[in-house]
């Protein structure tokens, strides 16, 4: 029957459309800066720009799965820079074992997302506020044990995976990042837990009669959203060689935006962990080849704002079609 | 005065990609008439409401309507309100967390002479209204908190508010309402037809419609089919021109002699809405819930799923007593239940029916959480296929699908557990003839393999014609139970009765 094929063809096309123009936009721009700057295609600048990419990147997808549960979180880049000054405190001050550092910044931040979940679910806070709240809260926490003051000491393994890389061009904090996106990847295409966020996030009432634990599912998915943090403030360690009471900041926004240019709806219930980065590389990308044209950085902020803006609504536009 | 024509409809055609919804439709309507609009899920009459309402534009012919001896289009929503032509919509589309009163004067609320909003002319035009269609709320109460079938009755009164009415558009109007309430709207239609208001009823329900039309107009797949004087069709050449066949009693199903008890209930009660509870339902059996939207039937439904907390009584399954905390409980119990709202409870709209047929079963397919893909695709077109989904691909969103189709979604998701006892609440509400006699033929077969069905609607003929025995709820009590014999000489009336008692 060719209606069959047209349908499942139109159904694709919705998923692959974002993508496909993604991609394409993104070799444009990579071309166009290549040919037309000094230095843009350089060993150095795409390095550079997979290390830009690397830690957004990974908040991006923490971003994605949180979207598609209908919800989303602006606590991330709060919990990755105190991950990352509990480690660098933890390094200079206590002669603790090097992976139990790792292991406690980690928790730290699980306990952080699972708070979140808790205010979220059991509380019915909506997830901006939570969030919103618990960014302010840790923002507070980082200044109080930091002293508000710049923590270095980073011990040696640290400060070298910030520079390492693997073949001399793919960075390790670039490995991390896709290792990250591909768990998360599996997860949503092979899991129940991965269905499951799809469900609550086109509706809770059908979820909990569906039999799903919905509690349980906040709980995991904020908990895993602060596992990510948790990496990411140790990569943020890496990148920066020491710890910022600010580290972090910022970086919300363009996750967010990533994962909605990437296809997720705020909506809920669509989202895909391919679209988000090729969102996260897109938003890296304006920005870097922006600075090899000469561009004014705080142009770029603007451009990167309309941007969001301009994914949002695109978002929005398409959900008013589908209603 | 049925001479002036008010609207034509002049070879009106929409294309969605993929479907022609509607194919060079033409009709008119005169003043004062009173039109059924009928045709299966799927033949255009949604679509053709929106045209007419100006929400949607037709991509071919257009929509003409006389206003004061001028021909106009109206070509967007707002437009046609000013004109006044409107409708209530098939799905409550109502503010929630507005009170009847301010959704009764949306975007018209009376101004007191400094500007500001005269709450007080509001609220007592309001309960002049409520009054009116008898609805026993108050105008400070919020939408979100009123049963659905209130809520129905706000979107039909809500016309009322308007003083230039010209056309009024009811979609399925009475799918949420019990039969009193059906009757104020009776009288509200006539009181319109009196004052030279155009009407266009579409409803599923026949009977109805021969009772309060003048004419009927019958869509079939997005065609024009015919229209004609009410006095000319019966039931039975109206249901054979929307599906093009004839069809004796739709409730005529096989029933089969019930076994052993499989599920009983105890002395259930929870504050406010259900109380001393007790019933039984046993293999093959299908036990119908009779009573008015509110009785509390579908509360105690939800309680014995762990939907909803309940104060006292037990559940057993078999014969053993079994503690339900949650539906995932119901589910391992064998208990599987269909909500009777679809749209909000049963379905996730935006995502692909293979999702949504799977969707409470996922365990069944998959080892420590990873889920067979393979299995998931098979199973979705394995049951869709059983219970007969119209649809070019498993791929296709829910929410893209008809009411017939949506339920039909649920219900394969439902048979994914292979459940013994199915709780279906009213599972036809809103679905043409033909979806509903495919339901009706699942539950037949549903009982032959030995399950048990509570069937719960609001339906009186649908309940009384299918159920093996009838339980009569009302403010929450058992009134009254019918045993097979006792159902064949059943009337309406003495049901109706017993679920009209009052405390």
């Amino acid at each position: 029957m060719s209606n069959t094929k047209s349908a499942k063809n139109s159904y694709k096309n919705l998923f692959q459309q974002t993508e496909f123009t993604l991609g394409v936009i993104i070799v444009l721009l990579f071309v166009i800066a290549s040919v037309f700057t000094d230095n843009f295609f350089s060993m150095y600048n795409i390095t550079n720009l997979m290390k830009q990419c690397a830690i957004t990147g990974v908040l991006a997808v923490a971003q994605t799965f949180i979207i598609i549960t209908g919800g989303i979180d602006i606590s991330g880049g709060a919990i990755t820079g105190l991950s990352c000054m509990v480690l660098a405190l933890l390094q200079r001050d206590t002669g603790m074992n090097f992976w139990l550092t790792l292991v406690i910044a980690i928790i730290v931040s699980i306990a952080a997302g699972f708070i979140n979940g808790i205010i979220v679910h059991d509380f019915k806070v909506p997830p901006m506020i939570a969030t919103l709240g618990m960014s302010t809260i840790i923002r507070g926490i980082i200044k109080i044990i930091s002293n508000a003051l710049t923590v270095s000491g980073l011990d040696e393994r640290i400060l070298n995976m910030g520079n390492s890389s693997i073949f001399g061009i793919i960075p390790t904090l670039a490995i991390i990042w896709l290792l990250v996106a591909l768990a998360i990847f599996l997860v949503l295409k092979y899991t129940i837990f991965g269905r499951n966020l799809y469900v609550i996030g086109s509706g809770i009432n059908v979820a909990k009669l569906s039999g799903i634990k919905v509690r349980k599912m906040f709980l995991s998915v904020y908990a895993l959203a602060g596992l990510l943090y948790g990496i990411a403030g140790i990569m943020l360690a890496a990148r920066v060689q020491s710890a910022l009471p600010t580290g972090g900041e910022g970086y919300d926004m363009s996750a967010i935006a990533a994962a909605v240019i990437g296809g997720a709806s705020l909506a809920g219930g669509r989202g895909a962990i391919a679209g988000t980065l090729l969102g996260t590389i897109l938003m890296v990308l304006i920005n870097n080849a922006g600075v090899q044209f000469g561009l004014n950085t705080h142009v770029l902020e603007i451009t990167s704002g309309v941007l969001i803006v301009f994914a949002v609504t695109m978002d929005m536009l398409k959900n008013r079609k589908k209603a | 005065m049925m001479q002036e024509t008010i609207l034509k409809i002049e070879n009106v055609s929409k294309f969605y990609p993929g479907v022609k919804a509607l194919n060079k439709v033409s009709f008119e309507l005169k003043k004062g008439e009173v039109r059924a609009l009928v045709g299966e899920n799927g033949a255009g009459k949604s679509t053709l409401i929106k045209c007419i309402m100006g929400v949607e534009k037709p991509d071919e012919g257009r929509i003409l309507m006389n206003y004061n001896g001028e021909w106009i289009c109206n070509t967007n929503a707002l437009e046609a309100q000013r004109h006044g032509v409107f409708a209530n919509y098939q799905h409550v589309n109502i503010a929630p967390d507005l009170s009847i009163a301010e959704n009764y004067f949306l975007g018209q609320q009376p101004k007191t002479q400094l500007g500001f909003v005269d709450w007080k002319k509001m609220y007592d035009d309001s309960k002049k209204i409520i009054d009116k269609f008898q609805m026993k709320v108050n105008p400070t109460d919020k939408i979100r908190n009123l049963p659905i079938a209130m809520q129905a009755m706000v979107t039909i009164s809500k016309i009322s508010v308007n003083e230039d009415i010209r056309i009024v558009i009811f979609d399925e109007p009475t799918a949420l309402l019990e039969n009193e309430k059906v009757e104020i709207l009776f009288k509200f239609i006539e009181e319109l037809k009196q004052r030279g208001v155009s009407i266009i009823y579409v409803s599923h329900r026949l009977e109805e419609i021969m009772e309060i039309c003048d004419s009927v107009t019958i869509l079939k797949d997005g065609t024009y089919v015919d229209t004609k004087p009410i006095e000319e069709v019966t039931k039975d050449s109206l249901i054979s021109m929307m599906v093009g066949r004839e069809m004796t009693d739709i409730y005529n199903i096989k029933h089969v002699e019930p076994g052993e008890e499989l599920l009983r209930i105890e002395n259930f009660s929870d504050s406010r809405h259900f109380k001393d509870i007790n019933f039984t339902l046993h293999k093959g059996e299908i036990l119908g819930f009779a009573g008015l939207v509110g009785a509390g039937r579908s509360e105690i439904m939800r309680a014995i799923c762990g939907v909803e907390k309940r104060l006292t009584g037990d559940v057993y399954v078999r014969g053993k007593k079994v503690n339900i905390k949650d539906p995932s409980d119901a589910m391992k119990h064998g208990i599987s239940f269909l909500t009777e709202d679809r749209r909000e409870d049963g379905l996730a709209l935006i995502l692909p029916i293979k999702i949504n047929v799977n969707m409470n079963s996922y365990d069944m397919i998959s080892k420590r959480g990873v889920i067979s893909l393979k299995k998931e695709t098979e199973r979705a077109e394995d049951y869709s296929k059983r219970v007969n989904v119209k649809t070019p691909s498993i791929m296709q969103l829910a929410g893209n699908l008809s009411g017939g189709n949506q339920q039909k979604v649920v219900i394969a998701k439902l048979l994914c557990r292979d459940p013994d006892i199915l709780i279906f609440d009213e599972p036809t509400v809103g679905i043409d003839v033909g979806a509903k006699e495919e339901i009706y033929k699942i539950i037949e077969k549903l009982i032959a393999q030995g399950k048990g069905v509570i069937l719960i609607s609001s339906y009186l003929p649908e309940v009384m014609g299918l159920a093996d025995r009838l339980i009569v709820m009302s403010q929450g009590k058992i009134r009254a139970e019918y045993g097979k014999e006792e159902l064949k000489n059943l009337k309406e009336e003495d049901v109706l009765r017993k679920a009209s008692i009052e405390d």
